[in-house]
């Protein structure tokens, strides 16, 4: 056989495989070429680069974002059985609605022929559309407001929409000269016989193409602000299970027309006739509009749509589709041992927490003592003093050392606990609270969840009650959990560490309950934490992950509850983990050159202390690389997530105050500064 | 007979224990997809609690008032987290719309089905939509207003609040949490059925087992 290949250049070793990949994906030769050069016939070489696919030596891929739309646009395009789906890339750098617009004007341009006409119903989105389209050489082109008109005064109403795409495409327009709904089924049955408003409406039946978005019924959708129904009927829709508003008629979940009070009384295209209509293009986007998108969808009212991958993929999991996952042929993988029940040192399961704190009390009985009988609340031995404003923590356990080890003398008075992962009932918050009284008040902080929060409310009424001063602080510091305009939204997760810290300083300094809260809200509002997470921890009485993650995958801005984080992205380098954290958080801190923070890398339970220095080092070069300070940091598990493997970054912005009350000597279990 | 309100109460609440008993898995696993994992067993946890505290103070209760009052205190204290309060909320205004009650008729039943869900959304400010144990409950508490305003028998009564409960649950497939943790994991919500609204169609089919009978 004339096949046996020459031996390959010494960069490649032996291997033909990667000889011939470089010749031609790098030098770009043909498979000619490369038979030539490597002495070996055509078919080998075609051969060898099929193989090298396969094995995985080269990975043809498309650029993930991209890919991501292409394979969710059609499968969605397939299983609602559209003609065609547009979606653009999940990206953030421009708000959805323009990017949405942008895409739908593009589309339209290319939809639209000469002496078409084109029903616009009215929607922000749909104005956007309007925004960005270029008028195409067209000719004899008609607009057609497609529902009744508002007197009400924002900036995408039904007039101004048809205004708006009538002049891009320099059509004629034909508006509704009646409103979109008026007072009683008679009026509108008059209102549509008069000749002006019969001719305007009879214009509708000669739309061949109309462009519409879809309203949800969520709080923050624009119809509530369109004054278009009144609070009472959309209580009437919603009752009767209704998902969204098209062309403002109301659909239930399945596109079905919902009849209620308005129905008689709307002006605009009938749902009938919509449907009708050759080319129907839906632009819309959103997760709160994944409800009405389905309902119209299943309802058929769209054939196009123009959506976004995020929103996209969101409504192929709510119709319980998956879409194909985007990534290039992998390589077969030793498949990864699936463990059915993790190991844990535990009696019976059930008594995990109070068998932990009974050895937590006991370890650390120099300083902490149960209120009451009780080892769901326990109080400092030197703390709560009289005239001292006394401070009470609290919230589930699981999180160890977090929150019973941060009692004690110069740090929190009283800690509260619940079960795994569970915020404490009112009573062991308001014994806790009596405990740590000191008759100055009692300063309450605590992560921001929806359960804490409420226990802590009840606990506060039951105390208050009894003629003890409360104030609350909620710690917010996870800047992953909410954009920065829902900073109160944010959940607290390890910064609570260093927010408790300055609370018990100010506290055991002897300052006034008004001054303790202040300056615990000021702690609180100059902390930023980001988590990220490598493997799911696992509850004792469950012993299984509690929630799937691929072997390269990562959760970012994950919490401290064994919850998945906000996004799932590809295993990086620590390095590149650091980055992404420190950029993240950069966009919030203000931090100028010789300014000082206090910095806290925390472990999830099981990254060790290896891993986390290697962390720290990285965040230490991008804080020195702004000439920051590091004026203090902590190392270690501080708060914790069962066995969770992961890590969080959490940086105090300091100032003259902070960092006076983070030094100011503590001596607790968990946190001691001498 | 008030004994036999407070024993068909007790009666609920056992059934509706180990009902949820036999869906802590299921429930757990709904749960780890867009929360922590820990619905079950704390729905288990809350649920053991009341029964035991209906036991043990069985010869205190003497009206169907006194025994949601206990339930709900049992509950609470079991649990905390935000099942606790909202469940406590929700019995103890069950406590007071039967006031007085004798007979767990459709009657009843509305009162208390529209009861529960109203002290949940009043402790938790959650709103329909929002993907929550609401959107269970507040679609069973029209069914069940409906029901009674048709005169249905009580098999119909409770057959079309079942239904209606669990189309809710189902429905919650399509929206996006806005409360709790489960909001933290946005759009990743979709197409998971809300673990509150999946216990509360297990509460709602045990109360059915247990009130549809003639003599409750």
């Amino acid at each position: 056989m004339g096949d046996t290949p020459q031996s390959p250049p010494l960069r490649f070793g032996d291997d033909p495989y990667v000889w011939a990949c470089w010749l031609y994906y790098q030098d770009r030769l043909t498979q000619s070429q490369i038979a030539e050069a490597m002495g070996v016939s055509r078919a080998t070489v075609n051969a060898y680069l099929s193989e090298a696919r396969d094995r995985g030596i080269v990975n043809i891929s498309l650029e993930p974002a991209r890919l991501a739309s292409l394979t969710v646009a059609d499968e969605i395009r397939r299983h609602f059985g559209l003609e065609s789906c547009l979606v653009v890339p999940s990206e953030e750098t421009h708000p959805l609605i323009d990017r949405l617009g942008r895409a739908g004007a593009l589309a339209l341009q290319s939809l639209l022929k000469s002496g078409d006409t084109l029903g616009v119903v009215w929607g922000r989105t749909i104005m956007a559309v309007a925004e960005h389209l270029k008028s195409p050489p067209l000719q004899d082109m008609t607009v057609v407001q497609a529902t009744g008109s508002t007197q009400a005064t924002f900036a995408y109403t039904p007039d101004l929409c048809t205004t708006a795409f009538a002049e891009a495409l320099s059509a004629k327009s034909i508006k509704i000269s009646a409103p979109a709904i008026v007072g009683s089924p008679e009026l509108a049955r008059a209102m549509m016989g008069e000749p002006l408003i019969a001719d305007e409406l009879a214009a509708l039946a000669k739309v061949n193409r109309i462009i519409f978005g879809i309203s949800s019924l969520r709080p923050n959708s624009t119809i509530h602000a369109s004054g278009f129904f009144e609070q009472v009927s959309l209580q009437h829709y919603l009752a009767r299970g209704a998902a969204g508003v098209l062309a403002g008629r109301f659909i239930d979940q399945n596109g079905a027309p919902v009849d209620g009070p308005l129905h008689a009384r709307t002006i605009g295209i009938p749902l009938d006739v919509l449907t009708g209509i050759k080319t129907r293009i839906a632009v819309a986007g959103g997760f709160d509009k994944v409800p009405a998108l389905l309902a119209m969808l299943r309802g058929g009212y769209a054939n196009i749509l123009i959506t976004d991958a995020a929103t996209g993929r969101g409504i192929l999991n709510a119709e319980g589709v998956a879409p194909a996952r985007p990534q290039a042929k992998t390589p077969a993988r030793t498949p990864v041992i699936v463990r059915t029940q993790i190991k844990k040192f535990l009696n019976r399961p059930d008594d995990a927490v109070d068998e932990m704190l009974e050895g937590a009390i006991n370890a650390n009985r120099r300083y902490l003592k149960p209120v009451a009988g009780s080892n769901r609340a326990l109080v400092a031995r030197h703390g709560p003093r009289p005239g001292k404003v006394g401070l009470v923590i609290g919230g589930g356990s699981g999180h160890e050392p977090c929150f019973l080890g941060y009692v004690g003398r110069g740090l929190a008075d009283a800690v509260a606990i619940g079960n795994i992962f569970s915020s404490p009932p009112p009573d062991p918050i308001a014994a806790c609270a009596q405990a740590a009284s000191g008759d100055a008040g009692v300063l309450f902080a605590y992560g921001n969840y929806s359960g804490d929060v409420m226990n802590f409310e009840m606990a506060a009424e039951q105390v208050e009650e009894r003629g003890i001063k409360v104030r609350t602080v909620l710690t917010t510091d996870d800047i992953a959990s909410s954009p920065i305009e829902d900073r109160d939204g944010r959940r607290g997760v390890a910064g609570n560490v260093l927010i408790f810290k300055v609370a018990g300083a100010a506290c055991d300094l002897g300052l006034p309950l008004e001054a303790c809260e202040a300056v615990t809200r000021k702690a609180n509002a100059r902390t930023y934490t980001i988590g990220v997470g490598l493997e799911p921890c696992s509850l004792p009485q469950i012993r299984r992950p509690t929630f799937e993650l691929g072997p390269d995958d990562m959760e970012v801005g994950i919490g401290i509850h064994g919850e998945p984080g906000v996004a799932r992205e590809s295993l990086k380098a620590a390095d590149a983990i650091v980055d992404t954290a420190i950029d993240a958080i950069f966009k919030e801190m203000d931090a100028r050159p010789n300014e000082r923070v206090a910095v806290l890398v925390n472990s999830f339970g099981a990254t060790p202390m290896m891993e986390l220095y290697i962390l720290y080092r990285r965040v230490e070069q991008r804080l020195s690389a702004r000439g920051i300070v590091v004026e203090a940091n902590w190392i270690g598990p501080y708060c914790t997530s069962l066995d969770m493997v992961g890590a969080s970054i959490t940086i105090m912005h300091l100032d003259n105050e902070l960092s006076r009350l983070l030094s100011r000597p503590c001596d607790t279990a968990a946190f001691k500064v001498l | 007979m008030t004994t036999s309100v407070v024993e068909h109460l007790i009666a609920m609440f056992g059934k509706i224990s180990t009902a949820i008993d036999d869906a802590v898995d299921e429930l757990s696993e709904l749960d780890g997809a867009i929360g922590d994992a820990d619905h079950g067993i704390t729905m288990v946890l809350g649920f053991h609690a009341v029964t035991a505290a209906l036991q043990s103070a069985r010869s205190d209760l003497s009206s169907a008032s006194a025994v949601m009052n206990a339930a709900a205190t049992a509950f609470l204290n079991a649990v905390g987290a935000s099942t606790g309060p909202l469940y406590a909320t929700g019995l103890r205004r069950a406590a007071q719309s039967l006031d007085g009650v004798e007979k767990l008729d459709q009657s009843a039943a509305t009162a208390m089905l529209t009861a529960i869900p109203a002290g949940i959304r009043e402790r938790g400010k959650a709103q329909r939509g929002d993907k929550t144990m609401l959107d269970a409950w507040l679609p069973a508490s029209e069914a069940a207003a409906l029901a009674l305003a048709n005169g249905a028998d009580r098999k119909t009564f409770w057959k079309q609040v079942v239904a209606a409960a669990e189309h809710g649950a189902e429905a919650t497939r399509s929206m996006v949490a806005a409360k709790g943790r489960a909001a933290r994991v946005g759009g990743r919500s979709l197409g998971h059925m809300d673990p509150g609204a999946a216990s509360t169609v297990i509460i709602i089919k045990a109360m059915a087992e247990a009130l549809s009978g003639d003599d409750a």
